[in-house]
């Protein structure tokens, strides 16, 4: 006799807008259907059942292949290679759930090695941007109820939050903004005619990597000085001040922005110069800004990150006490330059996403992989530990994009014998401490 | 041609990425270059022939597409993934941050070539 | 008389972090109190002479201590760190953080530099005969001031965001200089009252987000900043250590994206 079972007010965990209203119903252990979630969380409901993509025991490179072990095998060996390491780097943790996170700060202090997370290849640099400058900020259910001006900066959120608009900040009726997409302005920066710029009141496309010039221009002209120049990163100067007269004359702006800004020449100063745009147009009204961030719990990560050694990310405990320098401990460079002699990684696919000469360094060294599906780093792992999935196989805490903490449901059992992330890091801190006499 | 290579995500390239990282919907949703569309007519090619792109950093062969997003003229995008890093610029300029969006890049329509798996690619490393 | 000379002796496999390597640390020691000093490589914790053939002794008057270093040293940080007098020469390519938070002394590299070079510096001289990283004489992290006094000479290039938030004084004469052969994007940027001559080109975003300060670019600018305002032309600067330059130049004021009014300054040669 077929068990259905169905959830409601299910977290996805999939981006940083961390939707709270998905529906999903199961069929025995299996996901059958999800409601409410955009294609992308849709597919990552349905990956957690079980199928050829998925590892259902953990795995270790014997003779050149992966085999299956078991657990102690497999946990004895990866606590092995982190309690013998002289500089262990470990990076991911931004798609699991706070638990683990707090616990990978207790392993790589304990092993005296580098901690990472996936924010120094995303929104680190607004991160090093708000210890420069501060962040003034909401939440987002602040800017769906009061802003009507909504702009989209180096962030095309059809593609990569693709249920934002529809929550937050643009279709949704808010308390003052009961007209919804009618009551508000959308204006989206951006070099190319994006998804989300075709839908936009004002599409700005500046010259690739130029953004710095076009927000230091936009805050002189706020400030009401003549510029002597014709256009500025692309951009006829008759249309910045159109944009600037809009920028001052709103109600409640919100700038969103994402790699758009941090990814391109600049970087962090992009944003830099982005937050203190919106800091200096509260002179004429009010406005905010919020990171779009990508990982469901990167913001977590860093949050708990900080809460436990003072620092987000980038973190080095060779000495016994924690430093932080994206630049010198960021996992790229560190891999990069070779300073590391073990990877461990943890809900993450480096292989797929670090740039290629990165890449070739992590493979030359023994490698661990916490991960429940096959991917690039998996598959070239040396040890492959499969966790139950976070947000669906078991429960935890996320933070959203704005640091609104949103508790994880667990709506099914992950496959048998599989730990959370959290149990799986516990078990490498017991033994690493038994190895190195502690 | 000349152009300002950008990477990024895609709706298609984050439904590959959840479970089948190693399927054909990945090779599909990431090993694409995309083209505005009037820059893809002086490639002469039809859509979907594959293509060389080549940088300073590697050069790697991906599908043709025009872009849905544009017009952007002179940028070509790439969605995020082992195709895309494979030729971006890994300098971080003392920020551990890559610059996987701005990389001067040159394009070329190839006869023959295939277009690798992810597996492939990152195996190639080794 | 007082010349300490280290010559590397084997390659760290790792990061080597080498701050006990300064005049301070090595005044009135004898060379085995040298060689036990402390060094971390890795997580490992070893001492000075696991890494360094150490030769002569160190002076017991600071000011005279000369320390010479040999070998490639591209992966041994910080040398030099919190100096206040003395001298230290390095005949090779140098790590991060060479001469960081130095307040007196002089540090000579005969080769190239990496990144955060001077960083925090409040005085003395350091000089680079190759080129430099990112970051030389800049702000570490969160901090709002960077290089507060002192001297930097760069013969070859510096990477990006040299001198950030750099915070000179002239009515407390703290004069904090960056003299570069060229440089890569945000030179001077949030510069506080730093002066900077860039004897060749600079590659854009120059003094950027400037509240107050000199810069001179005796090269080319690869792309100017739109909020820096023309206003004039001069055929020699006085600078606010006294120094003076002559070269056709054009003034420009800014950075005005940060004040309307502002004693920042950028020459740009023409």
């Amino acid at each position: 006799m077929k068990k259905f079972k169905s959830f409601e007010d299910v977290v996805c965990p999939f981006c940083g807008t961390l939707c709270d209203d998905l529906k999903i119903i199961l069929e025995d252990n299996k996901i059958v259907e999800v409601d409410n979630a955009c294609a992308i969380g849709t597919a990552k409901f349905f990956s957690s059942n079980v199928s050829e993509h998925r590892y259902t025991t953990p795995m270790m490179r014997k003779n050149g292949k992966l085999k299956e072990v078991s657990w102690d095998e497999a946990l004895n060996k990866a606590a092995e290679l982190l309690a013998n390491a002289k500089r262990p780097l470990s990076y991911g943790w931004s798609s699991t759930e706070c638990d683990a996170q707090r616990k990978a700060v207790e392993l790589m202090e304990i092993c005296g090695g580098i901690l990472d997370n996936t924010a120094s290849v995303c929104h680190g640099p607004s991160i090093l941007a708000i210890q420069d400058v501060g962040c003034p900020t909401s939440t987002l259910g602040e800017y769906k109820n009061r802003a009507d001006l909504v702009l989209f900066w180096g962030s095309n959120p059809v593609h990569a939050h693709p249920r934002h608009m529809s929550r937050y900040s643009d279709f949704i009726r808010g308390y003052f903004r009961i007209d919804g997409h009618l009551d508000r302005t959308i204006i989206v920066v951006d070099p190319r005619t994006t998804h989300t710029a075709q839908m936009a009141d004002m599409h700005i496309r500046l010259n690739p990597g130029e953004d710095y010039e076009l927000f230091n221009a936009i805050r002189a002209m706020c400030r009401g000085v003549e510029l002597d120049i014709k256009e500025v990163a692309g951009v006829p100067i008759k249309k910045v001040k159109e944009l600037v007269e809009i920028l001052k004359s709103c109600k409640f702006g919100v700038l969103f922005f994402g790699l758009g800004l941090t990814m391109t020449k600049g970087k962090h100063r992009n944003v830099d110069a982005g937050i203190s745009l919106t800091r200096e147009l509260n002179d004429h009204t009010k406005f905010n800004l919020t990171p779009m961030r990508g990982h469901y719990n990167v913001s977590g990560a860093n949050i708990v990150f900080t809460w436990s050694t003072g620092y987000p990310y980038s973190i080095d405990f060779s000495k016994d006490y924690p430093r932080y320098n994206p630049g010198e401990f960021s996992a790229v460079d560190v891999l990069k330059t070779n300073d590391f002699d073990v990877t461990l990684v943890v809900a993450s696919d480096p292989a797929s996403n670090f740039p290629k000469d990165a890449v070739i360094n992590m493979l030359k060294k023994p490698l661990i992989s916490v991960e429940p599906h096959k991917t690039p780093t998996s598959e070239m792992a040396d040890i492959v530990l499969p966790p139950a999935i976070a947000g669906i196989e078991c429960e935890g805490t996320a933070y959203r994009m704005d640091k609104v903490p949103i508790r994880l449901r667990k709506v099914k059992n992950a496959p048998e014998g599989c730990m959370t992330d959290a149990e799986i890091v516990e078990k490498l801190i017991e033994k690493v401490k038994e190895l190195k006499g502690e | 041609m000349e152009f300002f290579l950008t990477t990024g995500r895609t709706i298609d390239q984050g439904v590959a990425l959840e479970g089948e990282k190693l399927g054909r919907e990945n090779i599909k949703a990431c090993a694409i270059c995309e083209f505005d569309k009037d820059d893809f007519a002086k490639l002469d090619c039809m859509i979907g022939t594959p293509v060389k792109v080549t940088t300073k950093f590697g050069e790697i062969i991906v599908y043709s597409q025009i872009s849905e997003q544009g017009p952007h003229p002179g940028i070509i995008f790439i969605p995020m993934g082992p195709w895309a890093n494979a030729v971006i610029d890994s300098e971080t300029y003392g920020t551990g941050m890559p610059s996987y969006k701005g990389t001067e890049a040159e394009v070329e329509v190839v006869k023959s070539g295939r277009i690798l798996s992810a597996l492939e690619i990152i195996k190639s490393y080794k | 008389m007082g010349k300490i000379e280290l010559t590397l002796k084997k390659e760290p496999t790792f990061s080597l972090e080498a701050e006990s390597i300064n005049p301070d640390n090595f005044k009135g020691k004898t060379q085995k109190d040298i060689g036990n000093l402390i060094i971390f490589h890795g997580n490992e914790k070893l001492t000075l002479k696991d890494f360094f053939d150490i030769k002569g002794t160190a002076a017991n008057n600071l000011n005279e201590i000369e320390i010479v270093i040999n070998g490639n040293l591209s992966k041994v940080k910080r040398i030099g760190e919190k100096m206040s007098g003395g001298t230290i020469t390095i005949n090779g390519d140098m790590g991060m953080h060479v001469g960081n938070t130095m307040n007196g002394g002089k540090i000579v590299v005969n080769g190239n530099a990496a990144d955060w070079a001077g960083a925090m510096m409040e005085g003395g001289e350091l000089e680079i005969t190759g080129n430099a990283g990112n970051y030389v004489g800049a702000a570490y992290r969160g901090n709002w001031e960077g290089m507060t006094n002192g001297v930097i000479k760069v013969k070859g290039s510096v990477g990006y965001e040299s001198m950030i938030w750099a915070r000179g004084s002239t009515p407390k004469k703290r004069f904090p200089k960056l003299i570069c052969g060229s440089a890569g994007q945000f030179l001077g940027l949030h510069n506080h009252g730093g002066i900077i001559i860039c004897e060749g080109n600079a590659e854009a975003r120059v003094a950027a987000d400037q509240a107050r300060g000199f810069v001179v670019v005796k090269g080319k600018i690869g792309r100017m900043m739109p909020s820096f305002k023309k206003i004039g032309e001069v055929s020699e600067i006085e600078l606010p250590d006294g120094e003076k330059i002559s070269g056709k130049f054009v003034e420009y004021s800014g950075d005005h994206a940060t004040s309307s009014e502002t004693k920042g300054r950028l020459f740009v040669a023409r």
